[in-house]
């Protein structure tokens, strides 16, 4: 995760864009508080300044 | 293997400078197997460029590629057309990867995204350590198979300096001290009495001193026989 | 052999004051002359002033520590200059086969008459961590080199000298506490049987260690093919003697002499904060005089131990404490010997 983030910040993007949390399936209000934290967090931080009009996009920036 | 490490996405960026469209090679054999250069590898590195590129606001066209080895012209030439379609190969080869694109292909400009580090295995998951020099003329068989050339800071053939303390060398801690480690198994082997021949100064003509070098078999060559 | 020094009826190997001392049997005593971080020629004249009359011979050191100083031979020119004879200093780390043997036939027509071989400590510890080394051959083969260049006139290569072979007595390091321990008198045989002459080693400050190690040393007979000078040096404080103890191999430096130590600056016991200059000046003479003492009592004792043929004293920036050394183990005056060299 961490050499993750260090290539965020290689790239020029906010390395808190991408976090990894650790939880059995049962840990719902867990799922919900950290679900919550990285909304915020991605909302603090902005739009992708990657994000374009779509069309503009290749196949591996969608995810496809 | 020959084990390397990527370079800073940074350089790679500085050795791209302005062409636009960009091929990164990656390579299926060492590279690949020490995480630096495989085909994983190549496709992070070209989505990487591909981002920082165009957040820098000169968006770049990077693909990638990447063939079973960099080091055989029959491996290139499987990817020629896609090299002669960029203005800039990014090889994730070794540093012989990056000379065989060069050489194989004479009019296109081709840089390393790798730093070609030694030969060495996995000692354990996510760890490669040095083993060989490749100084031509192994001595392997006289310090029971650990190399003092390529793994003592001094390449001392004749037993260990004073630097030699709990196992480790001097200059590091994290560097086992070959001295000793040839010394425990040549003990644990009894034969120990391979550390009392003195050893003359190495004919460092096999290595890199002596120029670079080349093997030549005539048994193999093609048309061997009209020469 | 005509051109050669060894055919003229004199059986020293190379003739220099150290040689003739120790065939003589006396108990030689060795200094240690650090070449200055600079072109100044006086700074080595002035140690050479401090060591000369309390060493038979001064060991001039060969970028130690590799940090870059003025040229062993450079300084060792000087040195001969002042009346004062060198032990060069070479090490592997810097030089390659060719330009050892060069810097020797050129020590050699300035008079120089001792080399120390040494594999030298990796320039990553110096202010050149950068540096390509060379180890082009080890200490071993260096010892070897320089014998078989006075006694078989010939390169290393094999050709023949045509004039004048340089004949050097020939020397080299032994650390008797470095691992693997069990190994060590073994590398000092080698040493020996490559043509050593006479031994210095690491500083000795465990005479019972030392001791050991001397009676492996009689057991394989090593004591009669060379001459072993035994490495002394003053502690200046309690945290040098600790440091050493804890941060450099092959040195053992036993709890009783670190306690002296601090025994020593007791006085000044209280927090760093309410020690005055003068305090500070005092606790560190005390500190200074009880090391001193200390070196005294260990060559006195290491003059007892049987294959000992001497002290090299290590008193590196300090040169100023190698007389007071000297003096109270009883070693001065130095012997003088008066016979035509040839």
């Amino acid at each position: 995760m961490a050499h993750i983030q260090d290539l965020l910040t290689a790239i020029g993007l906010e390395p808190d864009r991408a976090q990894m949390f650790n939880m059995s399936a049962a840990m719902a209000s867990a799922f919900v508080t950290v679900a919550q934290e990285m909304t915020e967090r991605i909302a603090r931080l902005g739009p992708n300044p990657l994000r374009g009009p779509l069309d503009t996009l290749t196949d591996s920036e969608r995810g496809e | 293997m020959i084990v390397a490490e990527q370079k800073s996405l940074d350089e790679i960026k500085s050795l791209i400078g302005d062409a636009e469209r960009v091929l990164v090679v990656g390579c299926g054999t060492c590279v690949t197997v020490c995480f630096a250069g495989g085909a994983r590898e190549a496709a992070i590195v070209a989505a990487s460029l591909r981002m920082a590129t165009k957040l820098d606001g000169n968006g770049k066209d990077v693909t990638d590629v990447t063939v079973q080895r960099q080091c055989e012209w029959e491996y290139l030439d499987e990817i020629a057309e896609q090299i002669e379609g960029a203005d800039l190969v990014l090889s994730l080869g070794c540093g012989i990867g990056v000379q065989a694109i060069a050489e194989h292909f004479p009019r296109k400009w081709v840089v390393p995204g790798l730093n070609t580090s030694f030969m060495g295995l996995p000692t354990e998951q996510g760890v490669w350590a040095e083993r060989c020099a490749a100084c031509g003329d192994c001595v392997l068989g006289l310090t029971g198979g650990i190399c003092p050339i390529a793994r003592c800071s001094k390449s001392l053939l004749n037993g260990p300096c004073g630097g030699s303390e709990g196992g480790h060398c001097e200059i590091n801690p994290d560097i086992p001290c070959a001295w000793q480690l040839i010394y425990d198994r040549l003990s644990a082997l009894g034969k120990l009495d391979l550390l009392m021949a003195i050893q003359p100064p190495k004919n460092w003509k096999t290595s890199r001193d002596g120029g670079p070098r080349k093997i030549v078999r005539d048994d193999l060559r093609l048309g061997a026989e009209e020469e | 052999m005509a051109e050669s020094q060894a055919s003229t009826g004199n059986s020293y190997l190379a003739g220099s004051n150290l040689e003739r001392l120790l065939r003589r049997g006396h108990f030689a005593v060795t200094g240690e002359l650090g070449p200055p971080q600079s072109a100044d020629g006086t700074v080595i004249r002035q140690k050479a002033a401090l060591l000369k009359g309390c060493c038979d011979a001064v060991n001039i050191t060969d970028n130690q520590t590799a940090i870059v100083r003025m040229s062993s031979i450079g300084a060792g020119t000087i040195v001969v200059q002042e009346g004062l004879e060198p032990i060069i200093q070479m090490t592997c780390r810097d030089r390659n086969r060719l330009a050892i043997q060069a810097d020797l036939l050129g020590a050699y027509a300035l008079g120089m008459r001792n080399v120390l071989c040494l594999s030298g400590d990796h320039q990553s510890f110096g202010n050149h961590p950068t540096a390509k080394n060379v180890f082009d051959i080890d200490s071993i083969q260096l010892v070897h080199m320089v014998a078989g260049m006075r006694d078989k006139r010939i390169f290393e290569c094999g050709e023949e000298f045509k004039g004048q072979e340089p004949r050097f007595f020939v020397g080299a390091a032994a650390a008797p506490f470095a691992d693997p321990v069990a190994y060590r008198p073994y590398r000092l045989a080698k040493k020996i049987k490559a043509g050593a002459n006479f031994i210095q080693t690491q500083l000795i400050y465990d005479i019972d260690a030392f001791g050991v190690f001397m009676e492996k040393v009689r057991t394989l007979g090593l004591h009669e093919q060379t001459y072993i000078l035994a490495g002394v040096g003053p502690l200046k404080s309690p945290g040098m003697a600790r440091y050493m103890k804890n941060n450099v191999p092959g040195l053992l430096v036993p709890d009783a002499l670190i306690d002296r130590m601090v025994q020593a600056g007791a006085a000044w016991d209280k927090p760093q904060d309410e020690l005055t200059k003068e305090d500070k000046r005092a606790r560190s003479a005390a500190w200074k005089d009880e090391g001193i003492k200390i070196c005294i009592e260990l060559v006195q004792q290491i003059r007892q131990i049987e294959g000992v043929a001497g002290v090299h004293i290590m008193a590196i920036e300090w040169e100023e404490a190698v007389r007071p050394i000297a003096d109270g183990a009883g070693l001065l005056p130095r012997p003088v010997i008066d016979e035509p060299v040839a």
